[in-house]
């Protein structure tokens, strides 16, 4: 059984489709990245799986069982966590109270033991954790989402655009990170711009167009896909 | 001198009313940025609740501070209950929407609330409000300056409001999360945060805090009216801009403020713009002057401010 | 067009038919009951709006336009509350259900099983609903002049049938001195004007979801020309459809005043975004100076100035009114606008209570307020305070004031639509949608913010002294914070930044609570439930602007989005 499965989605705002109906898998353990240009439904269809937006048709299955019409803030007790675009982190709060918020769906235990362990992942956190988080730098920031994320304990990890307006030397970090949380097990869904660092960590990609999915295949074989190269990669 | 300190007693006492209302108002807009015009008639539910309590549910004789008790329970369950209700079926479906709809709705629910306790409520107009405390049961604060039970009550409530709600809001798990649905509410929901029940819990703490400022100005005055809402949230509405809306402890200091302007007008504005008739127009003035110096009010804005 | 021809449908179709042919049998037996209820033959009273919703809705099913489902279920429900109620109030008040008729009967049955069919029949299989437009052939332009004149007296005949619909014969005098609850009575002497409410709601709703509105809407968007004239054509016609009855024609100045004060107003909140929960006393200045210079016996100040001085002055006084207030607070974020608005209401409400030579210096006469202000002449002996004979009709003298309406009417709807599509206009829309980003592009926000702000205080101004004149007198009590905020009403009920929506909410807001005046002390209680109602179902306004509707729509589905996501968070 997948850990998640997407059924022929769709999804829209008012009377114009952003998704026309996309099937995806991920399996436990995997990193599978969804790739596309700007406005082709990559964040639509991540904020439909947190249950932000309703789909207006298909299916979706976490875990086996029914996810789709689930409200947000369940979906996270479900066990999704996502980081959302744009980093989206809580610009007055402290680095430690943003962390203790992403622990919220874990009502009754002690958040300490994670923020330590996020702690050991970003030490930069750690030297803040007392600092508003509005006044971290834009890498800062994208850290601390994503050890937000982790504070759920999710099986699902979803990342929208972690390196979108950062520094080389930021984004190389980033993607050391999510190959690291690879190597540690987590499953993550991720959406990219930076389609070659994302298939080159990926088991599995997909490529989304206008709302339509029009390629899938394994991270090495579409990094090596003439099309994909011409489209994504900048090469001619 | 005297007279001096009793008029600020006395401007500190009306500023407590208009605090206890304020700080509905600013929670609300902090939260989600409505100007919850209609937050007057929850004021003005709690004194009819209470009044209701009185004089239908407690048989006669029930002892003072029981029926006190009892009244300031019967009128927040009235508060709350209107608060509840005007928030799933007025305001929720319109979240989203034009951001001046929810305005009109917010005119809609007054003008039905106040006119629903007009038509239905039995009794004449104004209700005469039991003086369960005598008026001249006065507390002598020294020098002459003297303050009644009621009115002193109502001071201790603001106080102990506002610091209870900003502790509440500062480091409870529900105030966490009240803070994180103000300043992100989709990402707040990514948290786990069921925002639709953070927004009822500041739309129910906000009608219990307006249900006590009811009691306590039908005790004060004597009498409740289906009307007195309309101007009371206006000026709590005031407080709240000028202590920095979506500031806690602003609307309090804002109501303050207001209420002791109002009186010291009354008493020492050169003739002819003293007296009564002109107070309300000194509130108004000192807002506008506060505002041109402090653009975010006296405290800026806390809870309310994003990036 | 596929023909649905399953039982459901079917079951609709006959409702339709049963209802319609309903209402051209007798409803009552009971002679008593408003609006011709007891003939056959051609339907009168609740019965005519009932057979225009059964038609719509057999027409619906059978045409199978977009929206069909949605759209039936629409003029199903309305055309079944109001027979149903219809044939109670009639069994009330001809003291027992035995006076209602086999007509009344059948139209409930009838609606009924509309109704069934219509919630049997599958919603989600509706297509979206869509604009359409005429072919492009020659006649195009001649049929859509056509169609839009057609709509300005449709609008004409709905806005006539509705002042004209009398909902009361009690006759206890003009005024009710003490609490007088409703009675079902009152309910029924309402009950034609509540099926006319209803199946004007009932219509306009089914149009609305077959697209037929906003077709309508385009092509007279398109043919703005033809608009104006078939507006200013069924405007002048009002009077004389009157039969020289002053009772509508006052109303109907009234509510001139107050759309030209909407369409004040709409410079200020629907173009430029501000918020103004005061603008009623920018009129109240203006209709102030009016009534004190010009030659009232209650004014403290004798002088009596010409009457276009008057109205240049009193908008110049409201002028700087504006400015004086607007210089020092339009650098505060909109919320803060609106309250210090607010406050300059009442600051001027209790001004012009207290100006009375005892509390403050004499000039506005106190709570009495300044009365008996002159009638209005024109050069050449016309005086506006005689009645006329034109055309074999009879006018009364308030015609004339009603004309002179419609010129002001004209000339803020002029400035309107000159500033909105200017670049002015253009750059307060830009401030409306992004302050910051219209910043950064190089628009003075302040100065534009306050222009608007001094220009809406400038018509408001001319508006009032126009007013002073038509009332005959300027009082404390018309210019409360309610006032203020019913302005509001019209604006944002119309539909925020377009003229036609201003016009339409100030009917709305004015003539609602005139017309249910019928059911006495629950008046206001209906009309505030009536205001929720409407932001509810339309929350974008009865006549949306193209690009705010647009807006809406798209934000319509991020369900529980408490705000569109801010930018950026830094």
């Amino acid at each position: 059984m997948s850990l998640l499965e997407v059924k022929d989605l769709r999804v829209s705002y008012g009377s114009i489709e952003a998704i026309k109906g996309i099937s995806l898998v991920v399996e436990e353990g995997q990193v599978v990245t969804l790739i596309g240009t700007n406005g082709a439904g990559k964040t639509t269809t991540l904020r439909t799986l947190s249950g932000l937006l309703r789909p207006t048709a298909g299916e979706v299955y976490f875990d086996g069982q029914r996810l789709d019409g689930t409200a947000a803030h369940e979906v996270v007790m479900r066990g999704i966590a996502h980081s959302p675009e744009g980093r989206r982190i809580f610009p007055l709060m402290t680095v430690e109270e943003n962390l203790e918020l992403g622990a919220y769906s874990r009502k009754g235990m002690s958040p300490a033991e994670d923020i330590k362990k996020v702690f050991e992942r970003f030490p930069r956190l750690e030297e803040r954790r007392a600092q508003k988080a509005g006044t971290l730098s834009g890498g800062e920031q994208q850290m601390l989402a994503i050890g937000r994320a982790l504070m759920s304990r999710p099986r699902l990890l979803m990342l929208d655009e972690p390196s979108m307006g950062l520094s080389p030397i930021m984004i190389q970090l980033i993607f050391d990170t999510i190959a690291e949380l690879k190597s540690t097990g987590t499953t993550i869904l991720l959406v990219e711009q930076n389609a070659s660092a994302a298939l080159a960590l990926a088991d599995v990609g997909y490529v989304l167009e206008t709302g339509k999915m029009v390629l899938s295949g394994t991270g090495k074989d579409l990094l090596t896909d003439e099309k994909v190269r011409k489209a994504y990669l900048g090469e001619d | 001198m005297q007279l001096f300190m009793q008029q600020l007693v006395n401007g500190v006492v009306l500023g407590a009313t208009y605090g206890l209302v304020a700080l509905g108002y600013t929670m609300v807009y902090g939260i989600v940025q409505l100007i919850n015009f209609a937050h007057g008639e929850i004021f003005m539910l709690g004194g009819f609740g209470a009044l209701f309590t009185y004089t239908v549910l407690l048989p006669s004789g029930t002892p003072v501070v029981l029926a006190l008790i009892l009244m300031l329970l019967g009128g927040m369950a009235v508060s709350v209950t209107a608060a509840v209700i005007m928030e799933r079926f007025a305001y929720r479906p319109l979240r989203g929407a034009p951001r001046l709809a929810p305005l009109i709705t917010a005119l809609g629910v007054s003008i039905f609330l106040q006119e629903l306790v007009r038509n239905f409520y039995p009794a004449k107009s104004p209700r005469p409000f039991p003086q369960l405390i005598p008026p001249d049961y006065l507390i002598n604060l020294g020098g002459g300056v003297t303050i009644n039970a009621p009115k002193l009550v109502t001071v201790i409530a603001a106080v102990v409001g506002m610091v209870a709600l900003s502790t509440f809001v500062r480091s409870s798990r529900t105030g966490r999360a009240m803070q994180a649905t103000a300043q992100d509410p989709d990402t707040a929901r990514l948290m786990g945060i069921d925002t639709d029940r953070i927004i009822v819990t500041a739309f129910v703490l906000g009608a219990s805090l307006a249900a006590v400022s009811g009691l306590s100005n039908g005790l004060q005055f004597g009498t409740v009216d289906p009307r007195m809402g309309a101007l009371t949230g206006v000026k709590a509405f005031t407080a709240a801009v000028l202590g920095g809306i979506g500031n806690i402890s602003g609307a309090v200091l804002g109501g303050f403020l207001l209420g002791i302007v109002e009186v010291m007008a009354t008493q020492y504005a050169p003739s002819p713009l003293s007296g009564g008739a002109w107070a309300n127009a000194w509130g108004f003035v000192v807002l506008i002057l506060v505002l041109v110096f402090r653009p975010n009010g006296l405290l800026g804005e806390r809870v309310a401010a994003r990036a | 067009m596929s023909r649905d021809l399953s039982p459901k449908s079917l079951l609709g179709v006959a409702g339709a038919v049963a209802t319609a042919v309903a209402c051209f049998l007798p409803w009552s037996l009971y002679a008593g009951f408003p609006g011709k209820m007891l003939n056959t033959g051609f339907p009168g009273g609740a019965r005519m709006y009932v057979l225009l919703l059964a038609l719509a809705a057999g027409a619906v099913l059978l045409l199978d336009p977009p929206g069909r489902v949605r759209g039936l279920r629409a003029a199903s429900v309305w055309a079944l509350v109001i027979s149903l109620l219809t044939a109670l109030l009639i069994g009330y008040a001809g003291g027992g259900l035995g006076n209602v008729a086999a007509g009344a009967w059948i139209a409930v049955a009838g609606s009924a099983a509309l109704t069934a069919s219509a919630y049997l029949l599958d919603a989600s299989s509706d297509r979206d609903r869509r604009v359409w437009s005429l072919p492009d052939a020659d006649w195009r332009m001649p049929a859509e002049i056509v169609i839009t004149l057609a709509m300005a007296g449709l609008a004409l005949y709905v806005f006539v049938v509705g002042l004209g619909i009398p909902t009361s014969n009690v006759a206890s005098g003009p005024d009710h001195t003490f609490r007088d609850a409703i009675s079902l009575n009152d309910v029924t002497n309402g009950s034609e004007f509540l099926a006319f409410l209803f199946g004007i709601i009932g219509l306009f709703l089914v149009a609305g979801r077959i697209g037929l509105t906003a077709s309508l809407g385009a092509i007279t968007q398109r043919r703005r020309p033809a608009l104006v004239t078939g507006a200013t054509l069924a405007a002048i016609a009002f009077p004389f459809t009157q039969d020289g009855s002053p009772y509508a024609l006052r109303i109907a100045a009234s509510i001139g005043v107050f759309a030209a004060a909407a369409v004040g107003l709409n410079v200020v909140v629907g173009l430029a975004g501000l918020l103004d929960l005061g603008y009623i006393a920018f009129f109240g200045v203006g209709a102030y100076f009016a009534a004190i210079y010009s030659g009232s016996t209650t004014s403290p100040i004798h002088v009596h100035l010409p009457f276009f001085l008057v109205i240049v002055l009193g908008a110049l006084v409201a002028a700087v009114f504006g400015f004086v207030l607007g210089a020092p607070t339009l650098r505060l974020r909109g919320d803060y606008l609106a309250i210090v608005t607010l406050g300059f209401g009442e600051i001027f409400r209790i001004s012009v209570n207290n100006l009375d030579g005892q509390s403050g210096p004499s000039l506005t006469n106190g709570p009495n307020g300044i009365s008996n202000i002159p009638d209005l002449g024109l050069p050449g002996g016309f005086s506006f305070g005689d009645n006329h004979h034109l055309f074999g009709v009879p006018l009364p003298f308030q015609a004339n004031y009603f004309f002179l309406e419609i010129v002001l009417v004209a000339a803020v709807m002029v400035a309107f639509l000159r500033l909105s599509d200017s670049r002015i206009g253009r750059a307060w829309v830009a401030i409306r949608e992004d302050e910051l980003a219209a910043a950064a592009t190089g628009i003075n926000t302040t100065r534009l913010k306050l222009l608007a702000f001094g220009l809406g205080a400038t018509l408001a101004g001319a508006a009032g002294t126009v007013d002073a004149h038509v009332v005959k007198v300027a009082a404390p009590d018309s210019f409360t914070f309610i006032e203020s905020t019913l302005l509001l009403a019209a604006v944002i009920l119309g539909g925020m930044g377009t003229v036609p929506g201003a016009l339409l909410g100030a009917s709305v807001v004015y003539l609602l609570p005139e017309q249910l005046r019928f059911l006495h002390d629950l008046r206001l209680l209906v009309f505030g439930l009536v205001l929720i109602l409407m932001m509810r179902l339309r929350p974008e306004g009865l006549v949306p602007s193209k690009r705010r509707q647009r807006e809406f729509r798209e934000r319509d589905d991020k369900s529980g989005a408490l705000d569109p996501p801010p930018g950026a968070h830094a």
